[in-house]
């Protein structure tokens, strides 16, 4: 291992045993590596996109001759409108044509990609060469986004066949509500282990590196 | 005077966070090996990537951030190893400008270095690209267009892979890891508008909402967190990280479980306990 790495390694485990110590309580340890770590994400977030956009889509492109590029260029400046309150309604020229485009790009694609898969899926035969579990997990689905479609209906009263198709629905979104939850609990879990596998196995494997 | 159970419900939260603490380290000191199963989601993507022919070109997507690492990077490190077990030839490239391209970098790297393999012919990292929409969308005419060169700025016509991919058409497969929602637009403009198979590692957060794609057969297989990662590293046969992990895992999780049991046990004593003090 050379010192470089060693080095890095020493550093990550610094910041994960200062974030952690908040859970005992607020320090300044704490606040010195949230500081660092919002600090650093953005520094690196405007370097990047000054590479990768300004310079790589704009800057260079224009020198090697697209003049067009002119045009993006002035829509992305007069963002920067927003700043001086009198001329703050320049910056609506380019968020009318971000929302414009975003509008047709996304509309398109979450209806083809998205909604219309999504509605055949629901469609499914009752009898085919599955079998019966097949056939269950159909009625279940088909039941299920009923129910569940009935009790965001707010146009009638929930009382009645209405009533009882609503109910069925909340059981069916609490249950989907779990299963979020038990996924959630063990993402989290991951995150520590993650962090605790390096302290184990990178930090204290270092210090026979060391000592 | 207060019960036990009373205490119980008023225990400083420090004393749960030493319990959690105590339940992730101790598996790693007395490893545990508790079982694990194999999803049929996981053993559908396995096949699929089983199913691919020789030399089959694929893009490995590292659409994640540095801090899921933990459940992301076992997913595409065993992706990364299938695919150069099945002899296939990776692409890889990030919507993710914090971290992104330097994961694809490093994993491939490390994970090439293991089968032999050479950058240029057998992987290449296109980087990152800012705009994952127009990204998305331009690769379907020329990849070249959107990336004239890899992530170190070499140009894809010096790449003697690149000369043979040119869109989408040249893909066989297409492996998303993500923690955030470009997974979506994978799906919706890519598999819908261009019919890319593919199949998505997710975080354990956002796992549910894709087994409705995977219901619709827009997706061929999901990893869902953690577990997905351990079940594909078994599935390849090279259990690593995130199986050493799943002990953790079960282990945090029965504590959890106990600890809710408890909790709503005590909460309806308590509740009993001061319904007698009112007669």
């Amino acid at each position: 291992m050379s010192s470089i790495e060693l080095f890095q390694i020493w550093i990550m485990a610094f910041f994960t045993l200062a974030l952690f110590s908040f859970l005992y309580k607020d320090n300044p340890i704490y606040k010195f590596a949230e500081h660092i770590f919002a600090g650093l994400t953005a520094g690196y977030q405007v370097g990047l996109v000054w590479d990768t956009v300004i310079i790589q889509k704009l800057w260079d492109p224009m020198l090697g001759g697209k003049w067009i590029l002119i045009i993006p260029g002035l829509l992305g400046l007069l963002m920067f409108a927003r700043f001086w309150s009198r001329y703050s309604w320049l910056s609506r020229i380019s968020l009318a044509f971000v929302m414009a485009v975003t509008s047709g790009v996304v509309l398109t694609t979450q209806l083809h990609g998205l909604v219309l898969p999504a509605m055949k899926a629901t469609m499914l035969p009752l009898w085919n060469d599955a079998g019966l579990e097949a056939a269950v997990m159909a009625v279940v689905v088909v039941v299920g986004v009923m129910a569940t479609l009935i009790y965001f209906y707010y146009s009638k009263e929930h009382v009645g066949f209405i009533g009882v198709t609503a109910k069925v629905g909340i059981w069916f979104i609490m249950i989907a509500f779990g299963a979020h939850f038990g996924f959630t609990v063990m993402g989290r879990v991951s995150l520590l282990i993650g962090r605790v596998q390096f302290l184990v196995e990178d930090w204290i494997g270092s210090f026979s590196h060391i000592f | 005077m207060d019960t036990f159970w009373e205490k119980l419900q008023s225990i400083d939260r420090r004393w749960v966070y030493l319990m959690v603490g105590i339940a992730v380290i101790f598996p790693f000191i007395v490893p545990i090996h508790f079982p694990l199963s194999i999803t049929p989601e996981a053993r559908s993507l396995y096949d699929t990537v089983e199913a691919l022919p020789d030399s089959s070109v694929v893009m490995l997507v590292f659409d994640y951030y540095p801090s899921t690492m933990a459940e992301t990077e076992p997913m595409a490190v065993a992706a990364a190893r299938h695919f150069f077990k099945k002899n296939c030839k990776i692409i890889t490239l990030s919507n993710i400008p914090l971290g992104g391209p330097s994961m694809a970098e490093e994993v491939t790297r490390r994970v090439a270095k293991e089968f032999g393999k050479t950058y240029g012919v057998d992987y290449v990292n296109l980087g990152y690209k800012y705009g994952y929409v127009s990204v998305m969308k331009g690769m379907a005419t020329s990849i070249e267009s959107v990336f004239p060169t890899d992530n170190t700025g070499t140009p894809l016509k010096d790449l003697p892979l690149m000369q043979r991919v040119k869109s989408y058409k040249d893909i066989a497969f297409l492996f998303e890891v993500a923690d955030n929602a470009t997974a979506d637009f994978w799906i919706s403009i890519v598999n819908a508008g261009y019919g890319l198979p593919m199949g998505v590692g997710a975080t354990a957060v956002m796992a549910p909402k894709f087994y409705s794609f995977y219901g619709s057969k827009q997706i061929v297989g999901l990893l869902g967190g953690m577990k997905g990662a351990a079940e594909y590293e078994v599935l390849i046969g090279h259990p690593d990280a995130a199986f050493r992990g799943m002990d953790v895992q079960s282990l945090v999780h029965l504590l959890i479980i106990f600890m809710v049991v408890l909790g709503n046990i005590g909460f309806f004593i308590s509740r009993q306990h001061k319904r007698r003090i009112k007669i």
